[in-house]
């Protein structure tokens, strides 16, 4: 009983994708069945769009800065962190926290008036700095419970037997908590290349690509939406079909290294 | 001695650039936006004053209720579906299955655009749609079924699509602490199995419902985009009204204030969920004799 209803409750959550993924490949601009074949020309459609090859050049351009940025500040958080205790550690722990526990609405025009107020122009840059507050969380999140197993003590083996904070982190503590932390990089690119709701308050001039489906959407309706619809999901959902397998195997492989030391 | 402190200034040391980060771009600018709320705003310039105005004028509108109420609905609905709906798969996933493939499969959805999504619902509940067309080819109807699009209807149903994978996995976290063997001990008691739910499970997993049930609350009522695609006419919210203070019509004081009065409402709403909860008992810390 329970496991057909949790498979009801996945086709459900993939029914509505699946339905635009078929359309999309549709040779008729009609959105009904029956389905009159296959054809890859609203695709080709949207490829010919400057607009649209644009916008999702931008997108990459903010998705890669945001996960650099995320990533950087966000590990050095986590190691952080994880050698803080008590009402500190909570207290952060909690600010940290703070950006997603409120609608996308107040960030958005909270930074909006933040911008305006220091004159700073609407912009990619503005663009990745929403971004980056609104990942950082996920990110932290995301880490922290991997390093919160981190024993801190091979650190400080590390140190006494005389190597730099430099090499420490670099031959110790990276090859631990590496992994994990390519896996949210990837997480916040994914995140912030689907983020709509903040960046259309912070945009300026250039659009992203959420941007330029709410535009289409807003417009006529053209079956190349489609398209440009399933070629957003299929990049944020194969990036994150990747990051989960590269967490994955790099466990698997430390798993199968532990199991051999404790044969030997 | 001396090591912990060292190694608490490191990992204050680790931690600035984020605080730095947070501050500049998250507590001051919610300062800023709360103390603009008191301002003024005239021919699109900010006047910097100590004014209710704002406040006054959103709470004496019949209107403001009306919409305030239509966000409510929305967050409401959608996070008690989704919460219901979500709850004996999350079950299933952590007591039944060994592998985590399910919830894997579950939560890559998660990550299919928000915006994409909303426009899948529109496709497929339009009146051109697939529901209405097939209604119609089958003979079950004569006119398309309007209310499916542009209705309360069209947006909970996409809110909860939006919503479902991460009330899931705040679920499936909290529930993996509750270990089977509470749960056969509560059976080997005598217990059935509504009072193994509600006595042992669901006290156990308090912070979980709460924080699923909240996280979908706070997003699906202070969302604007898909009430404003798929919420037709009766469906607007204060959320497109704040947003469009801040894109459009340009009284930022104004929508400033009403931001505020809207998140004073999800406090509300918070502190009323914990209080329900109390009531049913379903609170953990308090010892039941009866």
């Amino acid at each position: 009983m329970l496991r057909i209803y949790v498979w009801l409750f996945v086709a459900f959550l993939y029914a509505p994708i699946a339905i635009i993924t078929l359309f999309s490949f549709h040779a008729s601009p009609s959105l009904t069945f029956p389905f009159e074949g296959f054809s890859l020309r609203w695709y080709s459609q949207i490829f010919a769009n400057p607009t649209f090859v644009d916008s999702l050049r931008n997108s990459l351009i903010v998705g890669a800065s945001t996960a650099v940025i995320t990533t950087i500040l966000g590990s050095l958080t986590a190691l952080g962190l994880a050698r803080l205790k008590g009402r500190v550690q909570t207290m952060f722990g909690l600010l940290a926290f703070g950006p997603v526990a409120l609608p996308g609405l107040f960030l958005g025009i909270a930074l909006v008036m933040l911008f305006a107020q220091i004159s700073l122009q609407r912009s990619l840059v503005t663009v990745t700095i929403a971004h980056v507050l609104f990942t950082l969380p996920f990110f932290i999140e995301a880490v922290r419970s991997r390093i919160e197993y981190f024993d801190l003590s091979l650190e400080e083996a590390a140190r006494d037997l005389g190597a730099t904070p430099l090499q420490t982190f670099r031959l110790v503590t990276l090859p631990i908590i590496g992994p994990t932390i390519g896996g949210a990089a990837i997480l916040s690119f994914a995140l912030s290349f689907d983020e709509f709701i903040i960046t259309v308050f912070v945009s300026g001039n250039d659009t992203t690509l959420p941007l330029m489906i709410w535009s289409m959407m807003r417009r006529a309706v053209s079956p190349d939406i489609n398209a440009a619809s399933v070629l957003s999901l299929a990049m944020s959902i194969g990036l994150i079909l990747i990051g989960g397998l590269l967490v994955w195997y790099q466990r698997r492989l430390a798993l199968s290294a532990r199991a051999k030391d404790t044969e030997a | 001695m001396m090591n912990g402190n060292r190694r608490e200034a490191t990992g204050l040391a680790l931690v600035a650039p984020s605080f730095l980060f947070l501050l500049v771009f998250f507590i001051i600018p919610a300062v800023l936006l709360f103390v603009c709320s008191f301002w003024l705003a005239q021919a699109f310039r900010l006047i910097p004053t100590f004014t209710f105005d704002n406040y006054s004028r959103a709470l004496s509108a019949g209107g403001f209720y009306l919409l305030t109420l239509n966000a409510l609905k929305n967050g409401l609905w959608t996070a008690v579906i989704s919460v219901l709906l979500s709850f004996p798969a999350a079950y299933f996933i952590v007591y039944r299955t060994r592998g985590n493939l399910l919830f894997y499969l579950i939560l890559v959805s998660w990550f299919a655009s928000y915006l994409v999504r909303i426009y899948a619902w529109r496709t497929i509940l339009g009146s051109n749609g697939l529901i209405n067309t097939t209604l119609m080819q089958l003979g079950l109807i004569d006119q398309p079924l309007e209310v499916l699009l542009f209705s309360p209807f069209a947006t909970i149903l996409t809110l909860v699509h939006i919503m479902v994978p991460f009330a899931l996995l705040l679920l499936v976290s909290a529930l993996r602490d509750v270990r089977k063997e509470y749960i056969e001990a509560a059976r080997d008691l005598g217990a059935g199995g509504f009072e193994v739910l509600t006595r042992v499970i669901l006290p156990m997993s308090y912070k979980g419902v709460v924080g699923a049930f909240m996280f979908t609350f706070v997003i699906s009522a202070g969302d604007f985009v898909t009430p404003q695609l798929l919420g037709g006419r009766d469906g607007m919210t204060t959320g497109i009204l704040i947003a469009n203070q801040f894109r459009t019509a340009g009284n930022w004081p104004f929508g400033a204030a009403m931001a505020f009065i809207l998140l004073a409402t999800f406090l509300m709403t918070y502190f009323m969920f914990v209080r329900l909860l109390d009531v049913l008992r379903l609170a953990p810390g308090r010892r039941f004799h009866d």
